[in-house]
């Protein structure tokens, strides 16, 4: 039967032997962070060469862009976060989305008396397109997407709403809910829609039909039409409503 | 219908906003924000068509079945009191004006008498018609005219263009002898 050490003497050992197990421990995280702060410092350094390197490719290319975007997001650096700092001076990334939001905001208050302050990306990016300077030719949605949520600093009023396959931008301040939504969804590819549509597809309640249709008016994004064929009224959406050319 | 054809000719190079392929635009909106760019977009267009077709007068009944009003190929039209209502919005704004208390016929102005007048005098300081007294006739229908806008112009518009000129002291207007008043004359000060 081997005897155990007992007494003050097992417990002070027992003491120094967590002490040193802990100090070995921390010399192992340590050499562990170091290490993979070393790594994360290369990897950084060679994205940022990476980034130097195809900053044009950057600027030019949609797909290249998002690539590079997610890329940088896994990693945690942000290179929209802001206009100065490295990644902006070096890309001038910062100033592609800062200059794209301050184009969105143009072209939503300028078509707002158009589409009461909801619009398909699609459209946007035509308008986009449309002004004219070259490296706006290639915007794609996604970018869309990141300038507006850049917006979002400004305070309510820029939100993208996913209403089936498509996006809208929402341009004015204004909660819309659920059922508000799902609304848009249902109209999204006639770019009308109708109560009993919304009571017989949805199952919901005249009431909460009427509501949400009369909400939609009061917010100036429905237009009524009293003259479709079967005498039903029709809620029309200007900002879903495609006109050729 | 020769009258149907040369109007549905004109009309092949006419820019027709986008509301008017939008159904609802042929309905009074119930929302008062969006009936007044509602009504805006229809004043704009009733005179932006009327400038286009050169037309200066409107029967309100016929005016209905016109292309301005029925689009049939969205199958939306105009009510009559409609009609009215843009009719009555542009004779606050200046340019309409109704012929008859029942409001069935009204001029159209597309431009105003001021902006007539002004067209007209340029015409007649480029005709060297300073000082000369020449009749309405000669404005409207005259062979030195052919190229003007206001070639063709019906009667009254040219008289009240020459009405406004004479108000600010660029022009006289001097009665005619006929009792429709279609031998009258001006005299630009030039």
């Amino acid at each position: 039967m081997a005897s155990r050490r007992r007494g003050i003497g097992a417990i002070d050992k027992s003491r120094i032997d967590k002490a040193k197990f802990a100090a070995k421990g921390t010399e192992i995280a340590d050499l562990q962070l170091s290490h993979i702060a070393g790594q994360l410092e290369t990897f950084k350094k060679h994205l940022e060469e990476f980034a130097s390197k195809h900053k044009n490719e950057i600027r030019k290319n949609p797909e290249f862009r998002n690539h590079f975007q997610q890329m940088c997001a896994r990693i945690g650096v942000d290179p929209l976060a802001s206009s100065k700092g490295f990644w902006a001076q070096t890309l001038g990334v910062g100033d592609f989305y800062y200059e794209l939001g301050v184009q969105i905001i143009e072209i939503c208050l300028a078509t707002r008396e158009r589409n009461g302050g909801l619009m398909t990306f699609e459209e946007l990016k035509k308008h986009v397109t449309k002004s004219g300077s070259k490296t706006r030719q290639d915007v794609s949605e996604e970018d869309l997407a990141r300038a507006i949520k850049k917006l979002r600093v400004l305070g309510g009023g820029f939100t993208v709403i996913p209403v089936g396959g498509r996006r809208l931008v929402q341009s004015v301040p204004g909660e819309l809910n659920m059922d508000h939504t799902a609304v848009l969804q249902k109209a999204e590819s006639t770019a009308f829609i109708s109560k009993s549509v919304l009571i017989n597809e949805l199952k919901w309640s005249e009431v909460r039909a009427q509501s949400v249709l009369d909400h939609l008016v009061r917010e100036g994004m429905a237009w009524i039409d009293d003259q479709a064929s079967d005498g039903e009224r029709l809620y029309w959406f200007p900002g879903l409503f495609e006109t050729r050319g | 219908m020769a009258v149907e054809q040369s109007l549905s000719r004109a009309l092949a190079s006419f820019q027709w906003p986008w509301q008017y392929e939008f159904p609802p635009f042929f309905t009074l909106q119930t929302n008062l924000d969006t009936r007044n760019k509602q009504m805006d977009a229809w004043c704009d267009l009733t005179l932006a068509y009327y400038r286009h077709i050169k037309a200066f007068t409107m029967d309100v009944n016929e005016a209905q079945s016109s292309p301005l009003f029925n689009n049939s190929k969205a199958n939306r039209k105009l009510s009559v009191d409609f009609i009215r209502l843009i009719l009555d919005t542009l004779e606050k704004r200046g340019n309409v004006e109704w012929q008859d208390t029942s409001k069935s016929r009204c001029l159209i102005m597309w431009r105003s008498p001021q902006e007539w007048g002004q067209l007209i005098y340029q015409w007649a300081c480029d005709q060297g018609l300073g000082s000369s007294v020449c009749t309405l006739y000669e404005i409207h229908s005259g062979e030195y005219a052919t190229e003007q806008e206001f070639y063709n112009m019906e009667p009254w518009m040219v008289k009240k263009a020459i009405v406004a000129l004479a108000r600010e002291g660029k022009a006289e207007y001097i009665p005619g002898t006929a009792p429709d008043d279609s031998d009258a004359g001006v005299k630009f000060f030039t």
